[in-house]
């Protein structure tokens, strides 16, 4: 008899029992993932929000700038310098732009507005702003003009559930009011038929135009065809003013930029605020943005500008959406800390029961020539086993969950919605595919098993013989 | 030639405030063959006795020697090791491994030991057939009487060929029938084998089968005494 044959055995002679540990062993895990994925799969997609919508990986600014962001701190950009930046192997473009501040009006409505001046065919290599132009929205009249319309009854009703969403594709909007591949085709045209809208990209050359972000547009009421005006304060405190007619609709996935987002060209921005050949920033489009590539790719661009100029990541110019997700991420982990907490005390209340059950077996098995090491062994991979099977059942059953939560994230409506837009947040839950994360998790379930075998391997070590066997 | 040698032999306990002899200036010694119980009252030190021969307790003064190894010599793997050799222990609640069947509690010690596959095999059969359980090898504990259970327990004992069997109240948990084969058993052992057999009891059907009788009172031998039963 393998002394593994027997850690099994032993494992099913009380069946109840082994289940109950495992189980708890199984929630634990999966619990604390889905957490975790939830969590760290939030964040995820508010750090890349901002970093696809706002700010990228990488800028190059004028040492200021960061703490005191305007036009006066802005830079001129050497093309010798931009070539010798573009050398970097990981440096796609670097790609300049003016962000400064402006009230918009339309109409008789007024908004604080954040102006963004980029070459339209460069900027598609940091921000992307070319492929969130809004192609189909669920404007009111859109809806009202679907409910004529003999629609499906869940479509019916996901259509007035997301009534003023924008889609920058069809297959999203198909997505969000949950109609399956099988039934797009009959579907799609009726929908663009009633919701698609109209608006286009900047084109590099033209004067007098803007793109602005959804939530202005329904805030301005302005769509593409109106005028726009924006007043503001140019280079040096001149005046700015300027008139544009709004050519496109962007959706920015970051609900604060959206609301107060309005692009113009470069050469429109420089005009506007009255600082001919100047950035405030560039952005520097980088090919891999993963944290140590990140680093070392700063640290050699740091080299080539000196120090008139800095090279800031993403992490620097976000440092209070970083402290907030810190903040979030502690707490969350007190309640995992918690969960496991819980789980540690069930698991050592199965291991005291099963040693002052089989006090006496452990007596026999000594007394007639078992080392103690050996069972200690026995009894340490019984637990092992216990735990193991806990832990690779808990893995396995959170992987559809986190899969399907990073496919289709869960997405709040009404309140909830509100409440995320508030804090200027998407509302929507994505999961973090399996990382490391997922890793911790595991170690950390084995560690508590490790302390739970340890207490019961000492135990083993200083089991008296006889007074097990009176047992 | 003796297989047990306990010399002047005294173990006291202070678990509480009261120091308790259990067992008090004993010097005994068991020949190969004996078939002896050792009886008393209650707190008689029956029990310290036998774990003290068995090396599962150390004596606070004097000497035991088993099959000429002295006891207090041996650092504690080593008795464990010494036990699984020379001593065969069976107790009065049977203690065999309820995860394994009878043949492999028979076999276990053996496998302990490193007994090759097929020789561990062969004795595990004898001894089940010995013990009257040759169809019942892969029966588990619970899917066996008492007595059942106690000749397994026996088997297993002798499996390794020990130099004795040190049985605590063997039959205490047995009805009369079982009893009784139970005995049929090791005394056939006892005289086919010469298989020396010490008993702690306080059953009358032992100590009639016995062929030596050690009375102990307060720790002390105060009777020890041969008899017949045999013939």
């Amino acid at each position: 008899m393998k002394d593994r044959q027997l850690a099994w055995r032993n494992l099913w002679r009380n069946r109840k029992r082994t289940l109950i540990t495992a189980a708890s062993v199984f929630f634990a895990i999966f619990f604390a993932l889905i957490m975790r994925s939830f969590q760290l799969g939030t964040y995820d997609k508010m750090y890349s929000d901002v970093i696809r919508s706002y700010s990228g990986y990488l800028q190059l600014q004028h040492p200021s700038y960061l703490d005191e962001p305007g036009l006066d701190n802005g830079l001129i950009l050497d093309p010798e310098l931009t070539r010798k930046l573009e050398q970097d192997p990981n440096v796609e473009a670097v790609v300049p732009r003016i962000e400064s501040f402006a009230l918009a009006a339309a109409g008789n409505r007024t908004q604080g507005v954040m102006v963004i001046g980029v070459e339209p065919e460069r900027e598609s290599k940091a921000l992307n702003i070319r492929n969130r132009i809004v192609r189909y929205k669920l404007t009111p009249g859109a809806v009202e003009a679907l409910k004529g319309e003999e629609l499906p009854g869940r479509l019916a009703k996901n259509t007035e559930l997301f009534a003023g969403e924008a889609f920058t594709e069809a297959e999203d909007l198909m997505s969000v009011l949950g109609i399956s591949k099988k039934d797009s085709a009959g579907l799609l045209p009726l929908l663009r038929n009633h919701t698609s809208f109209p608006g286009s990209y900047l084109s590099a050359g033209e004067s007098g135009y803007a793109i602005i972000g959804n939530g202005l547009s329904d805030y301005l009421e302005a769509v593409p065809g109106d005028t726009i005006v924006l007043i503001g304060q140019g280079y040096h405190g001149t005046s700015a003013a300027g008139l544009y007619v709004v050519k496109g609709v962007v959706s920015m996935p970051n609900p604060e930029i959206d609301n107060r987002f309005v692009c113009l060209t470069l050469d429109d921005a420089r005009w506007l605020y009255g600082a001919p050949d100047m950035a405030t920033s560039a952005i520097i489009a980088i090919k891999d943005g993963s944290d140590k590539v990140l680093t070392a790719t700063q640290q050699r661009l740091g080299a080539v500008t000196g120090e008139d100029l800095a090279v800031r990541n993403w992490k620097e110019m976000n440092a209070l959406l970083l402290n907030q997700m810190e903040a979030d991420n502690r707490s969350g982990a007190i309640m995992i800390g918690i969960l496991y907490l819980v789980i540690a005390f069930g698991v050592f209340g199965t291991v005291l029961m099963m040693m002052a059950e089989r006090r006496r077996e452990f007596g026999m098995l000594v007394s007639i020539g078992m080392r103690k090491g050996r069972l200690a062994g026995i009894v340490g991979l019984e637990m092992l086993l216990m735990g193991v099977i806990g832990v690779i059942a808990g893995v396995i059953a959170s992987l559809p969950i986190v899969f399907l939560g990073h496919l289709r994230p869960l997405r709040f409506t009404g309140e909830m919605a509100r409440m995320y837009e508030d804090y200027g947040f998407e509302p929507v839950m994505p999961m973090l595919l399996p990382d490391t994360y997922y890793l911790w998790q595991v170690v950390v379930v084995l560690l508590i098993l490790a302390v739970a075998i340890a207490f019961s391997i000492r135990k083993i070590f200083k089991l008296n013989v006889i007074n097990a066997l009176r047992a | 030639m003796n297989v047990v040698e306990i010399n002047d032999v005294y173990k006291t306990y202070h678990d509480t405030e009261v120091e308790v002899r259990a067992v008090n200036g004993v010097t005994l010694s068991f020949t190969k063959g004996d078939f002896a119980v050792i009886v008393g009252p209650s707190g008689s030190g029956k029990t310290t006795l036998l774990n003290l021969i068995g090396g599962l307790d150390q004596p606070t003064t004097g000497e035991i020697i088993v099959a000429g190894h002295r006891l207090s010599e041996l650092k504690p793997s080593e008795l464990i090791d010494f036990r699984m050799e020379h001593v065969g222990f069976v107790f009065q609640s049977y203690n065999l491994i309820p995860v394994l069947t009878a043949a492999e509690n028979v076999g276990f010690i053996m496998s302990l030991q490193k007994w090759p596959k097929e020789k561990r095999m062969a004795r595990t059969g004898e001894l089940l057939e010995a013990v009257g359980l040759a169809d019942r090898h892969n029966s588990r504990p619970s899917q066996l009487s008492g007595g059942q259970q106690q000749r397994v327990a026996v088997a297993r004992a002798l499996a390794p060929r020990p130099e004795f069997i040190l049985a605590d109240e063997p039959t205490a948990n047995l009805d009369s029938k079982s009893a009784e084969t139970l005995l049929d058993i090791m005394e056939k052992l006892n005289r086919e084998e010469e298989m020396t057999f010490i008993f702690s009891t306080h059953d009358a059907r032992v100590m009639k089968r016995a062929r030596r009788v050690i009375t102990l009172e307060d720790g002390k031998v105060v009777s020890d005494e041969r008899t017949n039963h045999r013939e």
